[in-house]
């Protein structure tokens, strides 16, 4: 090869991308805890440079070696190394993450797609309500913004409390950035709670947690039915309150409709979608939704985007 | 005398929009009450004479299993109606309702309410569409949960 052909090649490369984008990052997990029967919750250690630093509602492909990738969303804050991941066993390769023990390597890639918008940090002098739910990010995509100043309503369903527990954290970490939170939970039954041991730390902290399932068991006390029902008990005022909705696709598709008849904007409600996420970075196809590549463009939209995308039957 | 008033009635999610006269004849068949943790509305199996519209704390519907503590199968809030067998032809209760916490509420003479809107058509069929809203509602929910939406594909007996 002349020097002057190197020279073009070298000069044409794609500048250097970062790490665990394409090629995964080797982590050892550090900790292990079982969070129901079938769902646990893995912190995750470099073992040599991290991925960068994710945003609450971002995920990670998580690379169980000899069985595969799936995409996990962070369940854990944005600060610090470790990175927290809650992960349900409903396959082969999620099975396998779940089986992981302390010590063993998992590959990452990521973090990737958008995230709630939730910046967390001390409040902003003249924070006021974002007049769009969305601006354009550096990259041109959509991102949404932060709602400094606006109550928070959390509506999770089942395993979908994982993605926003980062959200909820960065929330609570920032006393005075935002009014009221909520967090209304729904399960399928007592047992399969997530994260129920930490619910009266973030009481403490401020927020109004709210707890149903949808089948009790002898011992339950607290709320049955559906979470759209603990909806119409809370205090919400619908002008400056931001909702984040993730769960099941019919549960979120209802509870957006809930907040709707309470008079909350649909640019108000974010909503995290899934698909079947393959290669994380736009390329591959496999997530696209009409014409949103979840990716990239999602998870986290807002209901105004994904309410068309959620009623068509086949995409 | 029952203590309870048109106006307060008529303050209450379930009947507002009633007219006045409506919401005081009500009223007359209305008494309030306040009951503790524990305390049992109905049974299952029992005649459907009464209902309550609860002001403050939680009812919860339950169902008895034979060798089992009761289950609760719904449960019921501030602005709630408790009750709806009264309504139906054979008036009897389908599950039980015990207050979870201590609970204002205002409880009905099921009998002089019938009485009441056989006399007041208008008012009955106010009350009517009401009772529709709170049974499609419920009907909805349990709809709902029997889709069993947070089950994993496993739990659904499904391929993961």
């Amino acid at each position: 090869m002349t020097g002057a052909l190197a020279e073009r090649i070298a000069a044409s490369a794609r500048p250097a991308e970062p790490p665990g984008r394409s090629v995964p990052v080797r982590y050892l997990v550090q900790a292990r805890r079982q969070e129901t029967h079938d769902t646990v919750t893995l912190e995750l250690r470099p073992a040599g440079e991290p991925i960068p630093a994710h945003r609450p509602g971002q995920f990670t492909m998580l690379y169980a070696f000899g069985a595969g990738e799936v995409p996990i969303s962070v369940s854990g804050p944005p600060d610090g190394p470790v990175l927290v991941q809650t992960i349900r066993a409903v396959g082969a390769v999620t099975s396998a993450l779940c089986a992981a023990s302390v010590g063993q390597a998992i590959g990452v890639r990521g973090p990737f797609g958008t995230d709630w918008g939730i910046a967390g940090g001390a409040a902003p002098a003249g924070a006021r309500q974002p007049e769009d739910d969305a601006v354009t990010g550096r990259a041109g995509r959509t991102a949404l913004t932060d709602p400094a100043g606006q109550d928070l309503l959390v509506v999770a369903g089942g395993i979908g409390l994982a993605p926003l527990r980062p959200a909820l954290l960065a929330a609570l970490g920032a006393p005075g950035r935002y009014g009221r939170l909520t967090v209304l939970v729904g399960s399928r039954s007592p047992e399969e709670i997530c994260f129920a041991g930490e619910f009266g730390r973030w009481r403490d902290a401020g927020a109004d947690v709210r707890v149903t399932v949808d089948r009790a068991d002898s011992g339950w006390r607290g709320h049955v039915g559906v979470v759209t029902q603990l909806i119409a008990k809370v205090d919400i005022d619908p002008a400056r309150t931001v909702a984040l909705v993730c769960g099941p696709e019919v549960m979120m598709r209802l509870t957006a409709r809930a907040l709707a008849a309470l008079g909350i904007a649909e640019r108000a409600i974010r909503v995290s979608l899934e698909r079947n996420m393959r290669c994380g970075i736009a390329e591959c196809g496999h997530c696209q939704l009409g014409s949103v590549l979840l990716c990239r463009d999602g998870p986290v939209i807002s209901y105004a985007r994904a309410r068309q995308l959620l009623a068509v039957k086949e995409l | 005398m029952s203590g309870v008033t048109g106006a307060e009635l008529a303050g209450h999610p379930f009947l507002s929009g009633l007219d006045a006269g409506q919401a005081g004849c009500l009223a007359a068949a209305a008494t309030a009450v306040s009951v503790p943790a524990g305390h049992r509305f109905f049974e299952e199996g029992g005649t459907a004479a009464s209902f309550w519209l609860i002001r403050t704390g939680h009812v919860a519907l339950d169902l008895h299993l034979p060798g089992r503590a009761p289950l609760i199968i719904e449960t019921l809030g501030a602005d709630d109606l408790v009750g709806l067998s009264w309504a139906s032809p054979q008036r009897e209760w389908q599950h039980g309702a015990v207050a979870v916490q201590p609970t204002q509420a205002y409880e009905f003479d099921a009998a002089a309410v019938l009485l009441a809107c056989d006399e007041d058509p208008d008012m009955g069929y106010k009350l009517i569409r009401r009772l529709m809203g709170v049974a499609a509602q419920r009907m909805h929910s349990s709809r709902i949960r029997m889709l069993d939406l947070y089950a994993s594909p496993a739990q659904r007996g499904g391929r993961p």
